[in-house]
């Protein structure tokens, strides 16, 4: 290093140093802008990935149906869930309805598992209890109300079903066997014995139906014969969604997972405009800061005028001032941005773990972004008041005019 | 003397004020337009929600368990009906103008070239005229914005304003394929009471079993089943506040609120307080919330409200930030002019208020700049983002004043910390 690149970083130094609470304000006013330039930032990029996880609490997105008049199994809708990335399934629930008989009253009862009911249909208000198993079950509040049921109380299923030589009543635990006058049939009263563990309020058509476990259903109907259908919940946009859904159409050969275009239509709308919210305000937000802290350097810098044409009236040339200056702004610009993309990833991930209770996605590549959006604004903002302090007679700038 | 020095100051330091009143004016901007567009981003957010549907169902209050959408054999299933001016009385309760969209639905099992089909008699955009009490009520609703997500495959919406006479329908797709009809054809539908030629404007896709029905204006759906002057049904699409704690607690029964938590209940736009109102109205209805729509609403409407307030926040701190700086800095840059004044006999007193005075009085000017630039931002935003104006709420203009007058002054300690220690003979001799 020679003499004159020592002086000049000495000089550089001694400016940042001696000059202290100038810079003190000088470097804040870089800070806050790196800060909300990465903070907003990093959240404008988690925004959508956060937020299409909170639209999950409209339930599923997807339905599986049968293809044929067939059922599906459950192997089939293993099968088929895993074509989705296993982050991304919030999860999956299969149904299975059966036309049956309380009180001498048709019901339709509906097959479940318990375990994952509330991930696809979190809009559920259950008073009483979710049911952790086999015999219990959970009633729709209207059927409830039509039979004065609460929590806590037990009734029977009944299935009656025609014997022959051929049926296998061993499978059944409890049932009574009698011959109808007529015609000499026989016929079979199966029973489940079920206790009301909760009641299901959901306003829709749920609220009609006896939810019960899928053993206990295949129990009841004698036969393990697969789902009507079974309801995914994925946080996956609509194109992506199609994406995953035309894999499983193409995979398997008996099953059609359908969007529920309700629900993923709305959630583009929705979301695309929320998107567009926080862009547009990140927009507005930065430029508008970003011209806070150039009006900020321009001061700091403007106040060095005399300082300006002290270094003139010795004999130092335009050009070594102006790079003086911009070098001391490029060392502001680079402390300022690394500080405040620390700073405003610490702000984003606070603002993510408040509102969505999750960590924000760490994107390095805002680091070196902030950096050089706040060397570029510090370099233009010294710029301004350096060209017009340098092109004055220093004798006048000295004067104190 | 002291306007003098004061009219003085901004003569000759224009310059310098001028940047001062504008970093204000940019702070304050950002602060008039976070804080109006925070304060009506649930509206807006809550506008774009009822793309999902109604999150009301209204049904007659003894309706019979077993009916709609899965068939179960029904022995004696008896259909109970709401008379058609009953629909009136949604725009007569106290959170009327809450209510964005209702139809009432009339469905009945219809026979088109042998196939049983359901037919839905509603409102597709339909201007509704209702009196009351020499009040005239009236509103352009249907199912036209209830059915966000319908893509319209062939052919058009069914225009009732347009059209002469009800004798028309939209069909689902897949009904369309089992019929092998399209756009512009007629299909001859056979009800309980009568058969009626409808012709299709158009095809629509859904994605649910609707995609199996017929969609006819509500009059012919009367008039085909034979229940005239009748609806099954009304979907009803409410704007409505989160519940919290006390709609939780009138949920399970309004009777036990006590009278202040009735009435702010009441007054409150909750799914349940408008469900209530709608069963005052119509004693013969029972008014129900959708879960699956109005339970997420509120989440979401939560979350984007949170969302919107911190980054509200951050950018409010980093614009008084910005603005106390420049304060603080552009006071620092005058220790010589205000030294000279001390060495002349001013006492700190006077110095202090007079660079106060300065800097408020520059403030204010750019903080009145600033609200109406922050107005035009907030309403870039929202033409931008909803097609729609945000409202202005006063109080953000009297928060912003509070705002930068505090911020101002506490920008400027530092710097009147400062001059209280200036020594003059230091400061002019040039050492710092």
């Amino acid at each position: 290093m020679n003499k004159k690149h020592r002086m000049f970083v000495r000089m550089v130094l001694a400016s940042l140093i001696r000059r202290r609470s100038r810079m003190i304000v000088a470097l804040l006013a870089v800070v806050v802008g790196a800060t909300i330039l990465s903070g907003l930032g990093l959240i404008y990029y988690d925004v959508p990935r956060q937020m299409s996880a909170q639209f999950r609490s409209y339930g599923a997105n997807v339905i599986f149906t049968p293809s044929g008049d067939s059922y599906i199994t459950d192997d089939e809708i293993k099968k088929a869930v895993s074509v989705f990335p296993s982050d991304k399934l919030e999860g999956y629930t299969p149904y299975r309805y059966e036309n049956s008989k309380l009180n001498n009253l048709p019901v339709t009862l509906a097959g479940t598992d318990f375990s994952s009911v509330l991930k696809t249909s979190p809009y559920w208000h259950i008073s009483g209890e979710l049911p952790d198993g086999n015999g219990k079950t959970l009633v729709g509040k209207k059927l409830a109300e039509k039979f004065g049921f609460s929590t806590g109380d037990s009734f029977s299923m009944l299935n009656s079903f025609q014997v022959t030589d051929d049926t296998d009543l061993s499978v059944i635990p409890d049932y009574e066997i009698y011959t109808d006058p007529q015609t000499g049939e026989k016929y079979c009263d199966h029973m489940l014995d079920l206790s009301l563990s909760g009641i299901l309020e959901t306003g829709g058509p749920e609220e009609e139906y006896i939810y019960v476990t899928l053993d206990d259903l295949s129990a009841l109907m004698r036969s393990d014969r697969g789902c009507d259908l079974a309801e995914v919940s994925v946080a996956a946009r609509e194109e992506e969604l199609k994406g995953y859904l035309d894999d499983i159409n193409n995979g398997s050969g008996n099953l059609t997972a359908k969007p529920v275009k309700r629900v993923t239509a709305s959630e583009s709308t929705v979301l695309s405009k929320l998107e567009s919210l926080v862009l547009i305000v990140t927009a507005v937000v930065l430029a508008l800061t970003m011209i806070c802290v150039a009006t900020t350097m321009m001061a700091v810098i403007a106040e060095r005028r005399r300082e300006i044409g002290l270094r003139k009236a010795l004999g130092a040339l335009d050009s070594s001032i102006i790079l003086e200056f911009l070098s001391e702004g490029l060392v502001l610009g680079a402390v300022g941005g690394i500080t405040g993309s620390l700073l405003g990833y610490l702000f984003a991930n606070t603002v993510s773990m408040n509102v969505f209770s999750s960590a924000i996605t760490f994107r390095p590549l805002l680091i070196p972004v902030a950096i050089i959006v706040s060397v570029a604004v510090t370099g233009l903002a010294c710029l301004i008041p350096i060209r017009s302090a340098v092109d004055v007679d220093p004798a006048l700038v000295l004067k104190g005019e | 003397m002291f306007f003098r020095m004061i009219i003085g100051a901004f003569r000759r330091q224009w310059k310098k004020m001028l940047m001062i009143a504008l970093t204000v004016a940019l702070g304050a901007s950002i602060a008039t337009a976070m804080l109006n567009v925070m304060l009506d981003v649930g509206d807006k957010i809550n506008e774009e929600l009822k793309a999902y549907g109604s999150n009301i169902t209204v049904v007659p209050n003894s309706q019979a368990v077993m009916s709609d959408l899965y068939d179960v054999e029904e022995d004696e299933k008896k259909d109970e009906y709401l008379a058609e001016e009953t629909l009136g009385e949604f725009l007569t309760i106290f959170w009327a103008n809450n209510i964005t969209d209702f139809a009432p639905v009339l469905d009945t099992v219809v026979t088109v070239d042998g196939n049983e089909v359901q037919l839905i008699g509603t409102w597709f955009d339909h201007h509704f005229e209702f009196k009351k009490k020499g009040t005239v009520y009236q509103r352009d609703t249907g199912i036209i914005n209830l059915r966000s997500w319908w893509d319209i495959t062939d052919g058009e919406w069914l225009d009732e304003a347009k059209l002469s006479g009800d004798d028309y329908a939209m069909i689902g797709k897949k009904l369309s394929e089992t019929l092998g009809v399209k756009a512009g054809d007629k299909i001859k539908v056979k009800g309980a009471k009568g058969t009626e030629e409808l012709e299709i404007t158009g095809i629509f896709e859904s994605g649910d079993d609707e995609e199996n029905c017929i969609f006819t204006p509500l009059s012919a759906a009367q008039r085909i089943s034979g229940a005239e002057g009748k609806y099954k049904k009304a979907e009803v699409s409410a704007i409505t506040s989160p519940d919290d704690e006390l709609a939780v607690k009138a949920a399970r029964n309004p009777d036990l609120l006590s009278g202040d938590e009735y009435d702010l209940w009441y007054c409150t736009a909750y799914v349940s307080s408008i469900c209530f109102q709608i069963q005052e109205a119509i004693p013969d209805a029972s008014a129900r919330a959708v879960r699956q729509i109005a339970d997420s609403e509120g989440k979401i409407l939560e979350k984007t409200e949170l969302l919107m307030a911190l980054i509200t926040l951050m950018s409010l701190i980093g614009a008084t930030l910005g603005i106390s700086n420049l304060v603080t800095s552009s006071v620092m840059e005058r220790s010589a002019e205000l030294a000279l004044m001390k060495a002349v006999g001013a006492k700190n007193g006077q110095i202090t208020l007079l660079v106060l005075t300065e800097i408020i009085l520059t403030a204010v000017v750019g903080a009145a700049a600033g609200y109406f630039m922050g107005y035009g931002f907030a309403q870039v935003i929202g033409q931008s983002v909803f097609s729609s104006a945000i409202e202005m709420s006063g109080m953000v203009a009297f928060l912003v004043t509070v705002l930068i007058i505090a911020v101002t002054l506490v920008g400027s300690i530092p710097a009147v910390r400062m001059i209280l220690r200036l020594r003059p003979s230091e400061v002019l001799h040039g050492g710092h």
